[in-house]
């Protein structure tokens, strides 16, 4: 912003400020305490976060969600089988499956064939995680690292499993993790939202996976709460650019005019929403500044942008979407929800898992070392993984290589989590020797999502909203910390 | 930054004041059961000792009388009337053993010391019992004395004046003519009034000139336009599937008869009727069985691998649901699995609910946007092509017909495989002859020709022909609009109480009943959804009139009387005004359920016509204006704004309903969302100026530059209000904006040209229908005079400016000044009272 124009809005909240406090008294500042939705405080779009929130200390000041859409194989990627290996080929023993359910393209898994992971595992750093060779760059970070191998979830088909993992609920509807924790906490900066979404996909991808809105949405929260989604292009904030023609400056005289007549009306009338209205297009006009200077890369050094590979600098990428990320932690964004879609590999294990891997491996494991080296690590939780896993058994033809496939899996997957106060270089909970059924230490998504409120100073039983004559939670009526993941 | 530490400072103590007056705050006098005791017993011992019976823990409820006032086994009374040191009840509350303690700790539901004193006073003055208030038949409230009954123009007014006078309160004065004008334009058609009827109005003055101006606006046509989105978001309303594929449905004829409904003024009753059971009734007409198109307007789920009985399922629950919601105000989604904690819903009650749109030939396979049941919406002229070529369909196979008489020759009446050779012909030739001709399919047609191509010309190109004529009546018939809608088998499916909810889990039998709680089936009423539709419409129903009248005043006023306008059970809120909100339910039922006689009669009112603005004192008191004493002011929804800057620029196209249409939308929206399948084809021409409610509403990405709508996803009666920066750069920067300012500026420089003032009078009359006072006009003129010199300086900035939206621009006016102009226009538009009604 040039110094003129912050001058001169720095004129027009001092002229606002004063009349304010002079002809609304008591009504201005009782709107200060009225968060309904219906008004929010004229002082600032800071918005409050409710009070007595944080419940205690936060160990995760920001959150940066990888989301992994689609449901990425942890046969293939994570969880580590050697005997599923040995059997490859094998019929599924009916003990592992019995009454259980899977998508229609399954119908009955009995007697589908075992299907080897594709590719070798090592194990890495001092910690010795098995990570799969098809992700070299998420290795060289594995002591940083915390793996979930025993995460299970209700759903069977994306969306309703996407809805469940991010809302506590497969029917669309409810608040997602970032808005309530927008709710809770309030937003931290003057210039951006407090909760941010990002999308990108693989190239030359055939799954169909949609980003459907209410992944980032308030449900019955106000809709201020709502993930404010950037788009992978040059105008990531739809309708941000003045009309062609309009200068900033011209902007800024329009909105002193509009500012000028806006305060007439409210002395005049005393209704504190005109004083909402003034500082809603304030804040406009700064997210207009704020905006591209976030997407202006060229102060970034070349050596933090090849930690995130070369596809860095081209908007809409994941690898982008990382760096965006950090960046928008920086500036005191609370919660980025980056999803990337494309892992549904159905008939392409042999072919798109690796384009798959190479697309989002290197920015991922790139994330977390930029966040280390700049110390923003130890108060950053980032979570990576996506809303089930895949199925140890084929989908295909086990003779056709070339499509070979695997189908949803809901029974047990791997998500990995690293800074935000989580335990380093550590893996918990255990599958059975196929991969099929968690044996040891299970973490329902519920348990997911409670663990991450845990971080962000929020106790998940307290944080609720009342909607249809029901307090509602993130959780819904389940969940708990696990302590175990905690540093 | 200083200024904002100190009001924060300030707030707090002010916030710690409030605290402190609260707890001192004295205990109603006497306490009353419904209004202050049972939300105590709801939010804190529901949930263990309430409806659900499984969750219920000790064999213990408080949501019944008998339940509560229950003497256990051992002898211990959990209430004892008129003595509370003696009730169980307040000995667990007050315990400081943990152990003992109710509600546990660990629930974290712990009563504070008001509740806790206000259920001894209860309990002290006697225990006095009753039902949850929506529960009971609404019955005319007696009219209040009152101390100044001038004021009053109807029964609303004296319920408004009987709470304002409790509160001690005065009601505002009238507003005057222009707002009065402004505010009953918008409510009733949604678009500003032309400066032509501002004049007309302010000068008529005959003694009923405000009812004459209500009766033409509550007659124009865009009056059902206006009312109509209210009902789309409850009916969950879009032109695609939502989910993957997301596949495009052809809905809109029912969207046309919604409009049409509201513009007719068909009364409540049998809107619902039509809407819930209009193929049931008897002889049903098209019209009736279309208007059923509401229950099926939910989303269908395409996705693979989902298995059909699950949708089909969701599917019904949707419709219980909606059904519910829409009506009743009361949420049954949480009985789908268990029973309801706060209100005497049943799983059995839900289930029973569901069983009457348990009937259906609907399967749940697959994506078809046009799944039958469906009617069928041609215009005459694509009726008559249909039967023009079935004609010719007939013609060209019954010349086929003769031509395989001879070809394969065959005893009478035999089919073709009876011919010698038929055994000789390729397999795929033998399954095409199989069968008629006029059946066959393309393909089939084109595996014949194919086969008879060297050695049978005539008979290849009679082929040919029918799959010509055939394909022509496809591509034909997808242009028709076929709306899905209801219809019951003859064969009924059986329903079951669902485990969890769960499609694959079905437990005990069900028939098809109403909640149990509520009064039964009208006598003689069919157990059919014909039955369920009267029953919602019949007096003794103590919900359906309350919860509709409720919403017509949230249109009005911004916030119901029941401020959760979704949720009339025990976690609902009360009513601001009891006997007001009983009032006007009795009223809607004796007028035979006349939904325009309704808008009149609150339009009328007194409280209506108070003048909106306010004071800081009566902000302080009433921030929310729930007592009334101002009239109503809020921002509108979107989609008004929009139709309004296009009326005020001139460019608001006047053809109603139809397909609908694709305005200007930012590139790449829907592309990128659904990676290339779905691509935007912006429409041209008057398309772009059609009103809102014309929009082709894609459900898994609703239009961009609508904001705070509802997620036409599932059934939603009180949309969101909200102000986020975002909204304010969609007003300033999108194209149907600053379009809508450039034409505007152009209309008022046409009229006249020659100083910025009179311009900027005229159109901030056009947006405000008010005349600016002069301190405002001189912010504006100076800003037109203003950005006319930059223009001047810039041309090519201007003409940029003036490129923006595809209607033609006036070239006959100067660019700098149009500009400028553009430019103020711009402000005004964006204007807080310019976004609100008030």
């Amino acid at each position: 912003m040039n110094p003129l124009d912050d001058h001169r809005l720095h004129l027009t909240r001092r002229e606002f400020f004063g009349r304010a406090a002079a002809g609304l008294g008591i009504a201005g500042l009782s709107s200060l305490l009225h968060r309904d939705g219906l008004a929010a405080t004229p002082v600032s779009n800071r918005i409050p976060g409710l009070p007595g929130l944080p419940h205690f200390a936060a160990k995760a000041r920001r959150i940066i969600y990888l989301f992994q859409n689609g449901a990425p194989t942890h046969v293939e990627l994570f969880d580590y089988k050697p005997r599923l290996k040995e059997l490859h080929g094998e019929p599924v023993p009916d003990s592992y499956i019995g009454g259980k359910r899977f998508s229609t393209m399954t119908g009955k898994a009995d007697g589908k064939l075992l299907l080897g992971p594709i590719e070798p595992f090592q194990q890495h750093g001092k910690s010795g995680a098995w990570v799969s060779s098809l992700l070299p760059h998420m290795a060289g970070v594995a002591d940083e690292l915390c793996f979930v191998k025993g995460m299970h979830t209700d759903a069977v088909n994306h969306a309703p499993a996407i809805s469940l993992l991010l809302s506590g609920g497969q029917i669309p509807g409810r608040p997602t993790l970032g808005a309530w924790l927008a709710y809770g906490l309030g937003c931290e900066t003057d210039n951006l939202p407090a909760f941010v979404v990002m999308t990108s996909v693989s190239k030359g991808t055939t799954c169909g996976q949609i980003f459907y809105d209410f992944y980032w949405g308030s449900g019955f929260l106000p809709s201020r709460y709502q993930g404010v989604k950037f788009r992978g292009s040059s105008d990531p904030v739809l309708y941000l650019n003045n009309p062609d023609g309009v200068s900033r400056r011209m902007r800024r005289e329009m909105l002193d005019d509009i500012a000028a007549i806006n305060e007439l009306k409210l002395q005049d009338f005393a209704d504190p929403e005109i004083a909402t209205r003034i500082a809603q297009y304030e804040m406009s006009f700064r997210m207009q500044a704020s905006v591209p200077e976030l997407t202006d890369l060229s102060q970034e050094p070349q050596s933090v942008l090849d930690l995130y590979g070369p596809a860095v600098k081209e908007p809409g990428t994941f690898a982008y979407n990382c760096l965006m990320a950090r960046r928008l932690i920086e500036r005191d964004v609370r919660f980025v929800q980056v999803m990337h879609a494309g892992w549904d590999q159905h008939n392409s294990i042999t072919t798109e898992l690796y384009t798959q891997c190479r697309d989002t491996d290197q920015p991922s494991a790139g994330l977390i070392m930029d966040l280390e080296q700049r110390g923003l690590l130890d108060d950053t939780l980032v979570i990576w993984g996506g809303e089930f896993g895949r199925t140890p058994f084929i989908q295909g033809d086990i003779k056709d290589r070339k499509r070979w496939g695997r189908d949803h899996h809901p029974y047990a997957f791997t998500v990995w989590m690293a800074g935000g106060g989580v335990r380093r270089g550590f893996t918990y909970g255990e599958t059975d020797d196929l991969a099929m059924n968690v044996v040891k230490d299970p973490v329902h998504v519920h348990d997911l999502q409670a663990t991450i409120l845990n971080q962000a100073g929020i106790d998940h039983e307290r944080l609720t909203f009342k909607f249809q004559g029901r307090n509602f939670r993130l959780t819904d009526v389940h969940g708990q910390v696990v302590k175990e993941l905690l540093a | 930054m200083f200024a904002f530490a100190k009001q924060r400072r300030t707030a707090h103590w002010w916030g710690v004041c409030v605290l402190v007056l609260l707890a001192a705050r004295a205990l109603p006098n006497p306490v009353q059961f419904s209004r202050d005791v049972r939300p105590i017993l709801s939010d804190h011992c529901f949930q263990c000792h309430g409806p659900d019976e499984k969750a219920r823990k000790a064999k213990l409820r408080f949501d019944t009388e008998v339940g509560a006032f229950r003497t256990d086994s051992q002898g211990i009374a959990v209430i004892v009337r008129g003595k509370s040191t003696e009730s169980e009840l307040i000995r667990r509350i007050e315990s400081s053993d943990p152990d003992d303690v109710m509600p546990p700790p660990k629930t974290k539901h712990a009563l504070n010391a008001e509740q806790i004193r206000l259920l001894r006073n209860w309990i002290d003055e006697g225990a006095p019992w009753g039902k949850h208030w929506t529960f009971e038949t609404p019955s005319t409230p007696p009219r209040p004395s009152l101390e100044t009954a001038s004021w009053s123009r109807n029964g609303i007014d004296e319920q408004v004046l009987s709470r304002l006078e409790r509160e001690e309160l005065k009601p505002s004065p009238e507003a005057n003519r222009a707002a009065l004008i402004r505010r009953l334009s918008l409510d009733l058609t949604g678009l500003p009034p032309r400066p032509g009827e501002v004049a007309a109005f302010q000068s008529d003055e005959s003694p009923d000139a405000f009812e004459r101006l209500v009766d033409r606006l509550l007659a124009s046509p865009h009056y059902g336009e206006r009312m109509a989105w209210d009902w789309l978001d409850a009916a969950r309303y879009a032109d695609s599937n939502g989910y993957q594929g997301d596949g495009e449905r052809t809905m809109w004829p029912w969207r046309d008869w919604l409009v049409k409904a509201f513009n007719q003024n068909m009364p409540f009753d049998q809107f619902t009727i039509w809407q819930l059971a209009g193929d049931l009734l008897p002889n049903a007409t098209q019209e009736q069985k279309l208007a059923t198109g509401f229950c099926r307007n939910h989303m269908i789920n395409g996705e693979g691998g989902r298995i059909a009985e699950e949708n089909r399922i969701d599917y019904v629950m949707d419709m219980t649901e909606t059904t519910g919601a829409a009506w009743l105000g009361l949420t049954f989604t949480c009985a789908r699995c268990h029973d309801h904690k706060f209100d005497p819903i049943t799983q059995q009650d839900y289930y029973r609910l569901f069983a009457f749109f348990n009937r259906t030939p609907v399967t749940g396979g697959g994506g078809d946007p046009q799944s039958k049941p469906v009617v069928e919406v041609a215009t005459s002229a694509q009726t008559q092509k249909s039967r023009g070529l079935d004609e010719r369909v007939k013609t060209e196979a019954q010349s086929i017909v003769k031509m395989e008489q001879q070809m394969f020759p065959r005893p009478e009446g035999q089919p073709l495989k009876a011919w010698d050779g038929f055994a000789e012909l390729p397999k795929e030739v033998q399954e095409a002859l199989a069968v008629k001709p006029a059946q066959r399919n393309p393909a089939r047609l084109e595996t014949l020709a194919t086969h008879w191509k060297t050695n049978d010309v005539s008979y290849t190109a009679a082929l040919d022909h029918l799959r010509n004529v055939i394909e022509e009546r496809t591509s034909h018939s997808r242009t028709i609009p076929r709306v899905m809608v209801m219809e019951d088998m003859a064969d009924r499916r059986e329903t079951f109480v669902l485990f969890k909810g769960l499609y694959d889990k079905p437990r005990e039998k069900v028939e098809a009943g109403v909640p149990a709680s509520l009064p039964p089936l009208p006598p003689n009423a069919p157990t059919n959804r014909l039955g369920l539709a009267l029953w919602l419409v019949s007096p003794e129903n103590p919900l359906t009139a309350r919860v509709i009248v409720n919403r017509y005043w949230q249109q009005f006023f911004g916030i119901g009387l029941v401020k959760t306008a979704e949720d009339f059970g025990a976690q609902g809120e009360k009513p601001s005004n009891p006997e007001l909100l009983d009032w006007l339910a009795v009223q809607f039922v004796r007028s035979g359920w006349n939904v325009k006689q309704l808008c009149r009669l609150i339009v009328t009112s007194a409280t209506y016509r108070q003048t909106s603005r306010a004071t800081p004192a009566l902000i302080e008191r009433d921030p929310q204006n729930r007592w009334l004493a101002r009239g109503p002011r809020f921002r509108m929804p979107s989609w008004m704004l929009r139709d309004t800057a296009l009326a005020a620029g001139g460019l608001l196209a006047d053809k109603g309903g139809g397909p609908p249409v694709n305005p200007y939308q930012p590139a790449g929206v829907w592309e990128e969302t659904t990676f290339g399948g779905k691509k935007y084809r912006q429409d041209h021409g008057d398309a772009l100026y059609r009103r809102s409610v014309y929009t082709f509403w894609r459900r898994i990405v609703a239009p961009t530059l609508f904001f705070d709508t509802a997620s036409r996803q599932t059934c939603t009666v009180k949309q969101p209000r909200t102000n986020t920066p975002l909204h304010a750069l969609t007003t300033l920067n999108d194209v149907t904006y600053v379009e809508a300012a450039r034409c505007l500026a152009e209309r008022v420089l046409a009229e006249t040209d020659s100083i910025p003032e009179e311009a900027v009078e005229r159109a901030f009359q056009r947006v405000l229908a008010r005349r600016p006072s002069e301190r405002e006009k001189e912010i504006l003129s100076r800003a037109a005079r203003r950005y006319e010199t930059e223009f001047s300086a810039d041309s090519a900035a201007a003409d940029r400016l003036l490129a923006m939206g595809e209607s033609k621009r006036n070239r006959l006016l100067a660019p700098a000044r149009h500009a400028a102009l553009t430019l103020v226009c711009g402000e005004i538009l964006n204007l807080d009272e310019a976004l609100t009604k008030e």
